[in-house]
This record gives C-alpha cells, structure tokens and sequence, in this order.
C-alpha cells in the first residue's frame, strides 16, 4: 500500500504530462481541433435520440440529457477498462528502457478520459439549460459520483492490466463482455421503468456503470438525492479491486517484459 | 574504491510465461506451463564505482538480459543486484519513444520516466537538442523522423541526463560518420568522469579494447571469464576462432 502512493507520488507528473502531451497530439492533427471533444458527445447523443425517439416511438424525460448522461459515463467506465488490456503491450518501448511502475500506464491514460468526462459536464450543463432542465442543489453531489465510477474503473483496470499481459486473446473476451454490460447498463432506456421490480433493482446495484449512471440522473435530471450507501459500498469495492490489482502488478510486473 | 554495482549469482529464467490465448490455456492447461529457458546461469562479478565494463559473448548468451536486469527491468530469479542507491539508465537502440509526440514532449517524458524532476530536464533541454542535431524537428512528431534523428534523438538523451550507471547497449554507431565521431567523443568524456560508472554491451572487439578497464565473458549465460580487458578479450577471439572451425 505504502509502495503503491509512493510510486504514485513519483510518478505523478509523469501521468500527467503525458496524459496532457496525448491530449495535445489528439487535437493537433485535425482541422477541428479541439471542437472535436465537444462534437464527438454531442453527434452520438443526437443518434440516439434519434433513434429512440424516431425510429422506436418511446421517450424518457429529458431524453437528449438523459441518454447523454448515460454515453458519456458509459465512455469513461468503458475506456479505462477496455484501454487497460492492452496497456502494457502498448507501452513495450518503455518498459524494454525503464523500469516503470505499470499502473502508472494506467493512471495517465485514466486522466485522459476524465479530462474527456469533465468537458462532458459542461455539456450537460450546457443541455440542461437548452432543455429547460430545472437545476436543484443537488448537481453538487456530482464529485462523489465521479469518485465512485473512477475507482471502480480503476480497479478493475488494474486487474485487467495484469492478466492483459498474459492472456493474448483478452481484449476480444473483454470487448464482447463490455458490449453485454452496455445493453444491460440502461443507456438509452430506463431500467427501474422498462424492467420488472425484482430484476431492475438487481441491475441497478450488482451493475457499477448501470448503479452510477442512474445516480447522475437522479441529481441532474429528477433533483433528488444520490443513494450515498451505495455510492460508499462501491467506492470501498473499487477501492479492494484496485488493491487486488497493484497487488497482482507488484509481484509480477517485472516479469511483465520477458513477455511482452 | 567502493563499489558501485555488485552482481551476486544471478539467475534469470523464462519459464511458464509464455503467452497465450484463453483456448490454449483450457486445452494444453499443464503442458504448456513449464517450458523454461535460462537465459543467466549464475553471474558474480562486482563493479568499483568510475570503472569502465565490457560484457562479450557471442549472440543470445544473456548480454542484453544482464544489461536490463541491471537496469531493473526484469528482478532476478535468484541471486541478487545491488546498486548501491545509485541512479541507473539504459541506452540501447529503438528507445521508447511515442510517435504521435513531438521530439520535445518525448524529452521530458524520459527524462521524468528516468527519475529527474521537470525543472531539471527542462534546463538541460537546449544542451540535448543542440546535441542531437535535430533543429526544429524537434517540434514535429517523432513518427516525422527518419531512423538516424530517432537514434540520434535516443543518444542524446541518455547521454546529456546523464545518471550515476550507464549501460550502453550496441549503441556506439549512431547516425552519420559526423555525429559518430561527437557520440564517440561524448562517451570518451562520460567514460573519463570519475563518478560515472558505466557498463558497456558490444560486438566490436575495437570499442571494448579502446574503452574498457575490464572485460566479462558470458557464454549461453555461463560465466566464463571477468578480469583485464586483454587476457579475456585474447581468450574470447581464441574460442570464437575454434568455434568457426568446427
């Protein structure tokens, strides 16, 4: 534990210069810069709206708010898992150069995409006051939440990191699974309304991204307050994953470049 | 003199750890597991701190796997390294760079990865790209680069941020014959510091007799010999000169 915040101290500025510098690189080598980061959301968003409304005849209230808040946590639980796979392998030239703690790897890439989710706010935002969402106090709940999604993501990084390096075929395995977990997340519909009481209420905890994305609902969309237990009980299991996880890395990250 | 780095029976093995896909790991689950090579059987030697190490052998006896075990790339299998809390960097061919980064961002990037602070790195960044001859390339993405700016780029680095151990793998032919002959010199000039110690890999008789003080002979990852450069390097040219009559 005391080896996983001094490695972190260390190599702090080193995740976040290299999160900023592929931030930068992303946005350099295309006409629309950095609007892209605003576009990106905001076009997938209007699919489905599209979709939903048009095409399937149903509705939420505040749907283009509502499936945007659903994308977009589903995009930041989805890449750090997903990204995290393949990390290692990613990194070979420096890990063949310099020893480096691989979660570091991780971390950098993490702060990426909550760069990525912070624009994302200001967008929800931004739609909420287009679609005459009414603001309530509760949108201040907004950091427990974040906190919540990250570490569970971040745990369960970490683990996948590790047997990423191993297992060569993972990352198709973990795609088709994260697919699974999408359709059962409530993206675009609402699960504690399209699905029996015994089941939605399941989905709803066991589920992390479905349990946080029906959370920034709540404080966005209804005005009520978060389930805090919950959110607590996830933060404390994302928090075991990870410990799992940088264990899992310490023993055997040295053996890590033999394979690669 | 104390020592700077001392090695002692050293194994390092590659076993079990081959890779493999999730089917192959229900159908072969035990077969598979304990192929194992060992790449060092056992290497003792210790290093004083300022002194200058060849390490010879023919191809795949373990040279490269001791450099990065030194390094701290891979741990031991058992024995131990012992570095003394000295700083330690790695120059070999094809460094770590990313290629969407311009040659600026990846700089600083190895040098925060090397240990050195920001401000540091930042202070030494004219001197490097001065060194590597790269002009504004430096600004560009380093997948702009031809093989001889990448080296070059790689060269400088590791030898401007300079650490306490060097270890120096096959990299002494870098670039044009110009920027060679400045390579040679700026490892003449590390290599005569007192405080550096550094650890030199290479095929080139001519490189390890002009600069090492002491020479270590691997074969297939058995230690065959440590001691003054001439008598090993003698003995070396003998076996590989009976090797090829065979």
């Amino acid at each position: 534990m005391r080896r996983f915040i001094n490695n972190i101290r260390k190599h702090f500025r080193y995740a976040v210069y290299q999160a900023k510098a592929e931030l930068k690189a992303e946005i350099t080598n295309s006409y629309l810069n950095w609007i892209w980061w605003f576009l990106d959301p905001v076009c997938n968003m209007l699919i489905y709206t599209f979709i939903v409304e048009v095409i399937f005849q149903t509705s939420e209230p505040y749907f283009p708010v509502f499936v945007f808040i659903g994308l977009t946590t589903w995009d930041l639980f989805n890449r750090i898992v997903s990204g995290s796979v393949k990390i290692v392998k990613n990194n070979v030239g420096i890990i063949n150069k310099v020893y480096v703690p691989k979660y570091i790897f991780l971390l950098s890439k993490s702060f990426v995409f909550l760069f990525k989710f912070m624009i994302a706010f200001i967008i929800i935002l931004l739609l909420m006051v287009g679609f005459h969402v009414p603001f309530t106090w509760q949108i201040l709940n907004f950091p427990l939440i974040v906190i919540c999604i990250y570490t569970v993501s971040f745990g369960i990084g970490t683990i996948m990191l590790h047997f990423g390096v191993f297992v060569e075929d993972l990352s198709n395995v973990t795609n088709i699974f994260l697919k699974f977990v999408y359709y059962f997340s409530g993206i675009f519909y609402s699960i504690s309304t399209r699905i029996p009481k015994p089941f939605s209420t399941i989905m709803l905890i066991a589920n992390p991204a479905a349990f946080c994305i029906h959370q920034f609902r709540k404080i966005f969309i209804d005005g009520i307050a978060p389930n805090y237990i919950g959110l607590l009980l996830w933060f404390f299991a994302g928090c075991a994953l990870t410990a799992i996880g940088v264990k899992l890395i310490h023993k055997y990250e040295s053996s890590y470049a033999k394979v690669v | 003199m104390e020592n700077a780095v001392e090695v002692k029976d050293l194994h390092i093995i590659y076993k079990g750890l081959k890779k493999m896909s999730i089917k192959q790991s229900i159908t072969k689950f035990k077969i598979n597991r304990m192929e194992t090579f060992e790449a060092l059987k056992g290497i003792t030697f210790n290093l004083q701190k300022g002194k200058i190490l060849g390490i010879i052998g023919k191809n795949g006896s373990g040279k490269s796997t001791l450099l990065r075990a030194i390094a701290g790339i891979f741990a031991p299998d058992s024995g131990t390294i012992d570095l003394k809390g000295n700083s330690v960097s790695l120059l070999s061919i094809g460094a770590g760079f990313q290629n969407k980064l311009t040659g600026f961002e990846n700089i600083i990037l190895s040098g925060l990865l090397l240990g050195f602070s920001e401000e540091t790195v930042r202070k030494k960044i004219p001197e490097i790209i001065e060194f590597s001859e790269l002009g504004d390339f430096i600004y560009k993405p380093v997948k702009t680069y031809s093989s001889g700016m990448y080296s070059k780029l790689a060269f400088s680095i590791t030898a401007i941020l300079e650490t306490d151990i060097m270890l120096i793998d096959e990299v002494l032919s870098v670039g044009d014959i110009h920027f060679r002959e400045k390579s040679g010199n700026r490892m003449q000039q590390i290599i005569k510091d007192e405080s550096k110690t550094v650890i030199i890999v290479s095929h080139s008789m001519g490189t390890i007799k002009d600069l090492c003080d002491e020479v270590l002979w691997i074969n297939d990852g058995v230690m065959m010999e440590h001691g003054e450069t001439k008598t090993v390097c003698d003995h070396y040219e003998e076996f590989m000169k009976n090797l090829k009559q065979q």
